[in-house]
C-alpha cells in the first residue's frame, strides 16, 4: 500500500517555521526565556550568599569569577532578563485586569517594556560601578 | 512601531521568520520540497512573483512551493485576485477557497507573507517580493491552501454557539435592550475565517485540548448575551487548564484578526468572570 494517498496521512501546514515574528509573539517567548534566566540568576544569587556566609576564601573564590569579564557580561544580562520579565509581568498584570487590550496600546506598552528594561538595566549598573563603590 | 489597527503592514521587518530551519520540527509527510516555476507570460511588463504552498494527495509527493511570475497589468489589485488569475491563465489545478471577494465570509483565509490574513482584502501592493503564500498555519492541508477545518469547527462546537433557556418560552420574543445588545459589538461580528486560531503558539502546541482565540471569543460572545441562560454551565464547561487557561495573552489573535475584533479581549473577560463568580 505504499505511496496510496489514502493510506498518506495528510501534511500539517507549518507555524513558527513560517510566521512572522510580531511584537506580540517576541515579547511572549522573551518573557518566558527571561523567566527561565531570572531562576537560574536566583540559584547564583544563592550561592553567592552561602559563599558569604561560609567564610573569606569562598567569598573571594566567587567574587573572582563574578569580577572577570565573563562574569561581568553574565550579570549583566541577568539584570537586563529580571527587568524585562519584571516590566512584562506588570504587563501582564494589567491584561488580567482587564486593560491595555487595543492594539495600540498592546503596541505601546510592548515598546515601553522593552524600553524601561534597557534604562532600569543601565542605570543598575551606573549606581553599581560609579556610586556604590 | 506602534500597530494601530491590524490591517497596518509594518514598515520595518526585522525579521521575516524566526531563526529555524524550514523543516524544523517536521513530520516526514509534512516536509515542503521545491516546485516547479512558472514564467510570466512574454511581454508582461510589471511582474510580481509569488511563493504558493502545493500539496496535491493524489500524487503521493511531500508538499512543494511553486513559484508562480503574475502579470499585474492583467490581474486585479488583492492577493485573491492573483490566485484567481494564476488559476485562470496558468495552473487550473491550484486550489484554494473562496466566495465573497469583500471580506465577509472568511473562505480564503490564508497565510500571506507570515500572517495570517483575507487573500480578498491584503492588497498585492502591501506583500514583499516575492509574496509567499502558506494555508493557514498549523492545519492539516486537504489539498493547496484549503486546510481541514474540522478539528477547529468541533472547537467551536464545544462552547455551544447557540442561547440556552430555562425561562419558558415568552409569547413573543425575548427582548434585549440596546445598551444589552451592544454588549455584543466587537464579538458577533467574527466570521470563523480561524485567521486567530491558526497564528495562536498557544493552538499550535496544545491545539488538541485548549480551545483557541476563535471559540473562545463565540464562547464570550453567548456569556455576553443578556438572553443566555446557561452562564454558569458555560462557565463550568471553560473553566479548565487547557481549555482556557492554556491562553497566555500572546495576543497574536488580536494582532491577525481580518474583522478588526479582539479575541485577547474576549478571552480575558471569561477568566475575570471565573474569578468573579467564585467571591
Amino acid at each position: 500500500m505504499s505511496g496510496s494517498n489514502i493510506e498518506r496521512s495528510r501534511p500539517q501546514s507549518p507555524n513558527i517555521q513560517i510566521y512572522r515574528p510580531q511584537l506580540t509573539s517576541v515579547l511572549s517567548i522573551a518573557n518566558r526565556i527571561t523567566g527561565v534566566v531570572s531562576s537560574i540568576a536566583a540559584i547564583g544569587l544563592v550561592a553567592w550568599l552561602v559563599a558569604a556566609a561560609t567564610g573569606p576564601n569562598a567569598y573571594a573564590a566567587v567574587q573572582s569569577v563574578l569580577a572577570s569579564t565573563f562574569g561581568q557580561i553574565v550579570l549583566f544580562g541577568a539584570t537586563f532578563a529580571f527587568f524585562l520579565h519584571f516590566c512584562g509581568g506588570i504587563r501582564h498584570v494589567a491584561w488580567d485586569a482587564g486593560y491595555g487590550f487595543e492594539l495600540r496600546a498592546i503596541y505601546a506598552s510592548g515598546w515601553a517594556v522593552v524600553a524601561v528594561s534597557v534604562v532600569l538595566t543601565v542605570a543598575t549598573w551606573i549606581v553599581a560601578l560609579f556610586m556604590a563603590g | 512601531m506602534i500597530i494601530r489597527s491590524s490591517d497596518q503592514i509594518p514598515r520595518v521587518t526585522l525579521m521575516k521568520r524566526f531563526p529555524l530551519p524550514t523543516n524544523f520540527g517536521v513530520s516526514s509527510e509534512s516536509r515542503i520540497k521545491l516546485g516547479k516555476k512558472w514564467s510570466a507570460p512574454a511581454g508582461a511588463k510589471r511582474v510580481k512573483t509569488f511563493e504558493i504552498y502545493r500539496y496535491d494527495p493524489d500524487s503521493g509527493r511531500n508538499p512543494y512551493i511553486d513559484t508562480f511570475e503574475v502579470d499585474l497589468d492583467d490581474c486585479g489589485p488583492m492577493v485573491l485576485d492573483a490566485l484567481i488569475w494564476i488559476k485562470n491563465r496558468v495552473d487550473a489545478t491550484l486550489t484554494f477557497r473562496r466566495s465573497c471577494r469583500e471580506g465577509v465570509c472568511g473562505s480564503c483565509a490564508m497565510n500571506i507573507d507570515g500572517t495570517n490574513w483575507l487573500a480578498c482584502t491584503r492588497f498585492i501592493s502591501d506583500t514583499g517580493m516575492p509574496a509567499s503564500i502558506y494555508p493557514l498555519a498549523n492545519m492539516r492541508i486537504v489539498k493547496d491552501l484549503v486546510p481541514d477545518l474540522t478539528h477547529v469547527f468541533a472547537q467551536y462546537e464545544m462552547i455551544e454557539p447557540w442561547l440556552h433557556f430555562k425561562t419558558p418560552e415568552p409569547e413573543k420574543e425575548r427582548r434585549q435592550s440596546a445598551e444589552e445588545r451592544s454588549q455584543l459589538d466587537g464579538y458577533y461580528e467574527c466570521i470563523l475565517c480561524f485567521c486567530c486560531t491558526s497564528g495562536c503558539p498557544s493552538h499550535w502546541w496544545n491545539g488538541d485540548r485548549f480551545l483557541g482565540p476563535a471559540a473562545l471569543l463565540q464562547a464570550w460572545r453567548w456569556l455576553a448575551d443578556s438572553r443566555d441562560e446557561a452562564t454558569g454551565e458555560r462557565l463550568d464547561n471553560l473553566e479548565d487548564p487547557f481549555r482556557l487557561y492554556r491562553c497566555h495573552t500572546i495576543l497574536n489573535c488580536t494582532r491577525t484578526c481580518p474583522k478588526g475584533l479582539n479575541p485577547g479581549r474576549a478571552i480575558a473577560e471569561i477568566k475575570k468572570k471565573v474569578i468573579e463568580r467564585r467571591s
